[in-house]
């Protein structure tokens, strides 16, 4: 971890804590999209902060601050909020065609403390799926005996938001475990839109409506130190049924996937880390055109105090496809951090590169990450 | 600010900055959403009940301008009265009053709002009717003055030609205005407009127009100028004094013949005293609750060819009403809720009217009353009239096409 400079004061660490975490609307609390998300459930959240995420993922089941595992908050000396942010610049091919589009997101809001003896809690939201897309079709339909081409712009802006209670030990210096609830919330505001070349005649038809969700899981983690530099983890969760709601009826029930994990930490020294993780989530549950996953991902951090280095690459499968087998995605991700604020304030900046390809869709992704983390 | 910090700085802004593009182009259906707009075209033969029209919303005298038409099947003039003169009018700035002894010249100031161009050698034929014309007078009341009284003509085309469209002989002239307006300038002498103590100075005129053909045109009267001769009483002096006085219009209409037919069953928009159709829909509750009218268009086939003058092309409205009283049915006269059509004379061919703006009202107030009232957009200012066939005739009736939407299948995965 990263120690203060201590020459900011205090204030400006409330000052930017408010910015940040006022900076998002909640409906908008949502992870990089993907085309591959439309005809599924979405796009699923990353259940990392910005310094697991730097690190490809790896150290996210280490991480307090990630929401992926209970037991890390076993660690947790006193109250930390952290939040952050990012801006994806994404290309696609598809069908020869190129779209650059870009999307700003707050994915990941937290709070967690000791509350009394070895009791950690935590509460906090991160994104469980982005149903966020806006695609254009262009067409003809006969009407009245006459051709009639059209534009429809078909759009989702909203996400299902992953609301966590969390709580971990230790029971041995060598074993903490953890467990927590998830209430998974959230809605979309839909809209349709048709526009027919000939407006005079055939007006704009534009139709929409907020879809709510809801659903609920639990999960549970462990951590295990096996030696003073090795530490192991493994988690489990598992989530129902995710209900979509139009007007207050459901329209939708889809099952969730059951999910298990682990990774491994070695450090050698005080001032540099490695860590490997991976995951296995059973989306093919959740009806045609999805797949199950398996995603992994390895990292080291480099350094502590003034300016850590992160660095990580990851893989696996996406859920949701249009073709017979899943998607891919191979990235890698680079940052680092800076104390202030005699190290009540830790701002975290990212750099992550991702490329998917699958089911004749290429995408190619810039993400700028953005955390900041307070310990008041 | 060292360059570490402006980097930092940088790499802050940088990431937070809020930017928001996420349309694409979608290959269907792999990556497109599982549900999508459809459109539904029908046509709802039956929709149309309760039909009928009604005749009298627009009468001759009430209409802005007088027509005047001799055409194959139809003769209309144009009848006007004056204001009075008088007996007797003020020389001076005091109460004391002179007689009116008798009458220089008059000039009448008339306007053609509207001709057919193709009509040649246009005249107009001004008669002396009786006093005491009004609403009830009808052209057979007429027909004897319009005979036997013609106080003169004037052959505009012939006045058009002329250099500043004035014939110094007569005194009459004629200007045309950027709006193709025609200003006429008629001067009268005493003998075509006499003056008569008695009436103290009415008058009571009328129009009757002629062309080689087509003539059929839609005028107004403004003022008349009256010269007049005054025996001046001041004192011991007893000279005649020229003056000039200004009277306006106090009733104005027209006459014409033959009257308008009966309906029979038919409906009918036009025509004076102007006629409307009203018209009950029924658009079933499932369309206009749930889905988006992208289209809709009454279908009105024609049971005669539209009537009137060739140039009279006219345009009617569909209006939709505040509540639905029959014949008295208020309308709703809102640009938003008003759909047109275009008539043209002579013309048999199905009539479309679009009143998407009308259906797409009613399915936002469901309380409104679905009734379309048809009336021309010019009321009684034109004797341009159509019928058509009501829903009595069932293989002609009135049909209405619907273009919507259903609902979108929201909240589907």
């Amino acid at each position: 971890m990263m120690r203060g400079n201590g020459r900011t004061g205090g204030p400006a660490v409330g000052v930017l804590a408010v910015l940040f975490l006022t900076a998002g609307p909640p409906v908008r609390l949502t992870a990089q999209d993907s085309q591959y998300g439309i005809r599924g459930l979405g796009t699923p959240g990353r259940w990392e902060s910005v310094r697991a995420r730097s690190t490809g993922g790896a150290f996210a089941p280490f991480d307090l601050t990630s929401p992926l595992m209970e037991a890390s908050l076993a660690d947790a000396g006193r109250l930390v909020a952290g939040a952050m942010e990012g801006a994806s610049y994404r290309r696609s091919e598809l069908a020869g065609t190129t779209a650059s589009l870009r999307e700003t997101r707050f994915p990941l809001m937290g709070l967690s403390g000791r509350v009394f003896g070895r009791l950690a809690v935590s509460g906090g939201f991160t994104t469980y799926l982005d149903r966020s897309w806006d695609v254009t079709i262009r067409d003809t339909v006969v009407l009245r005996g006459t051709p009639q081409p059209y534009t429809d712009e078909i759009a989702s802006d909203g996400s299902v938001a992953d609301l966590r209670l969390a709580a971990a030990t230790r029971l041995r210096s060598w074993l903490a475990v953890g467990a927590g609830v998830h209430l998974l919330s959230g809605s979309t505001r839909v809209s349709a839109t048709r526009r027919f070349d000939d407006s005079a005649s055939y007006q704009r038809l534009q139709q929409s409506d907020e879809v709510s969700y809801d659903g609920f899981g639990v999960s549970g983690s462990l951590l295990l130190d096996v030696t003073r530099a090795l530490r192991l983890a493994a988690w489990a969760r598992s989530d129902d049924r995710l209900r979509a709601r139009v007007g207050g009826a459901v329209t939708a029930e889809t099952d969730l996937p059951d999910m298990i994990g682990g990774g491994v930490r070695l450090a050698p020294s005080p001032s540099a880390r490695l860590a490997g993780a991976v995951a296995w989530r059973s989306w093919s549950r959740a009806g045609p055109g999805s797949f199950n996953t398996l995603s992994w991902s390895a990292g080291m951090e480099v350094g502590a105090g003034l300016g850590p280095f992160r660095l990580g690459v990851r893989g696996g499968q996406l859920p949701f496809g249009p073709g017979a087998t899943a998607p891919t995605e191979f990235g890698i991700a680079a940052g680092t951090g800076r104390a202030f604020a005699e190290g009540r304030g830790i701002i975290d900046f990212g750099l992550e590169r991702l490329q998917r390809s699958g089911g004749g869709l290429e995408e190619r992704v810039w993400t700028f990450l953005l955390g900041l983390t307070i310990r008041p | 600010m060292r360059p570490g910090r402006i980097l930092w700085l940088a790499a802050v802004v940088g990431a937070a900055a809020c930017v928001e593009r996420a349309t694409a182009p979608a290959t269907c259906p792999a990556y497109c959403p599982s549900g999508s707009l459809t459109v539904v075209d029908t046509m709802l033969r039956g929709a149309v009940s309760r039909d009928s029209a009604y005749r009298g919303y627009v009468p001759a005298h009430h209409a802005g301008v007088m027509l005047a038409a001799a055409l194959p099947g139809i003769d209309s003039r144009a009848i006007f009265q004056l204001a009075p003169l008088g007996v007797r009018v003020a020389l001076g700035t005091d109460t004391t009053t002179s007689p009116i002894i008798g009458v220089d010249s008059l000039r009448l100031f008339m306007a053609i709002t509207r001709r057919d161009t193709a009509a040649h050698n246009l005249t107009l034929a001004l008669y002396r009717l009786p006093h005491g014309i009004d609403s009830n007078t009808t052209f057979a009341d007429l027909a004897g003055a319009f005979t036997d009284s013609l106080a003169k003509t004037v052959n505009i085309d012939s006045l058009l030609t002329r250099s500043n469209g004035k014939d110094t002989v007569t005194g009459d002239s004629v200007a045309v205005d950027t709006t193709k307006r025609v200003a006429v300038v008629m001067r009268l002498d005493s003998s075509q407009a006499p003056y008569t103590s008695a009436d103290s100075g009415t008058l009571a005129l009328g129009i009757r127009v002629g062309a080689d053909s087509l003539a059929s045109i839609a005028l107004t009267v403004d003022t008349i100028r009256w010269f007049v001769k005054v025996d001046s009483i001041h004192g011991s002096d007893t000279t005649l004094v020229h003056k000039l006085y200004t009277r306006g219009v106090t009733f104005r209409s027209f006459v014409f013949d033959p009257p308008p037919a009966p309906f029979g069953s038919m409906l009918a928009v036009g025509g004076v005293p102007s006629a409307r159709s009203i018209l009950r829909l029924s658009v079933p509750r499932a369309i206009l609750d749930s889905a988006q009218i992208i289209r809709a268009t009454l279908i009105l086939v024609p049971a005669v060819p539209a009537s009137g003058a060739p140039a009279d092309s006219f345009k009617i409205e569909a209006h939709t009403v505040l509540a639905d009283f029959g014949a008295k049915s208020p309308l709703v006269f809102d640009a938003t809720r008003t759909d047109t059509a275009l008539i043209r004379i002579g013309a048999t061919d199905t009539l479309s009217i679009e009143i998407t703006n009308l259906v797409q009202f009613w399915a936002s107030d469901t309380l409104a009353p679905t009734t379309v009232m048809l009336r021309s957009q010019a009321e009684g200012a034109n004797l341009a009239e159509i019928r058509f066939f009501s829903s009595a005739t069932a293989a002609s009736a009135p049909v209405l096409r619907l273009t919507y939407a259903p609902r979108f299948p929201f909240g589907l995965r």
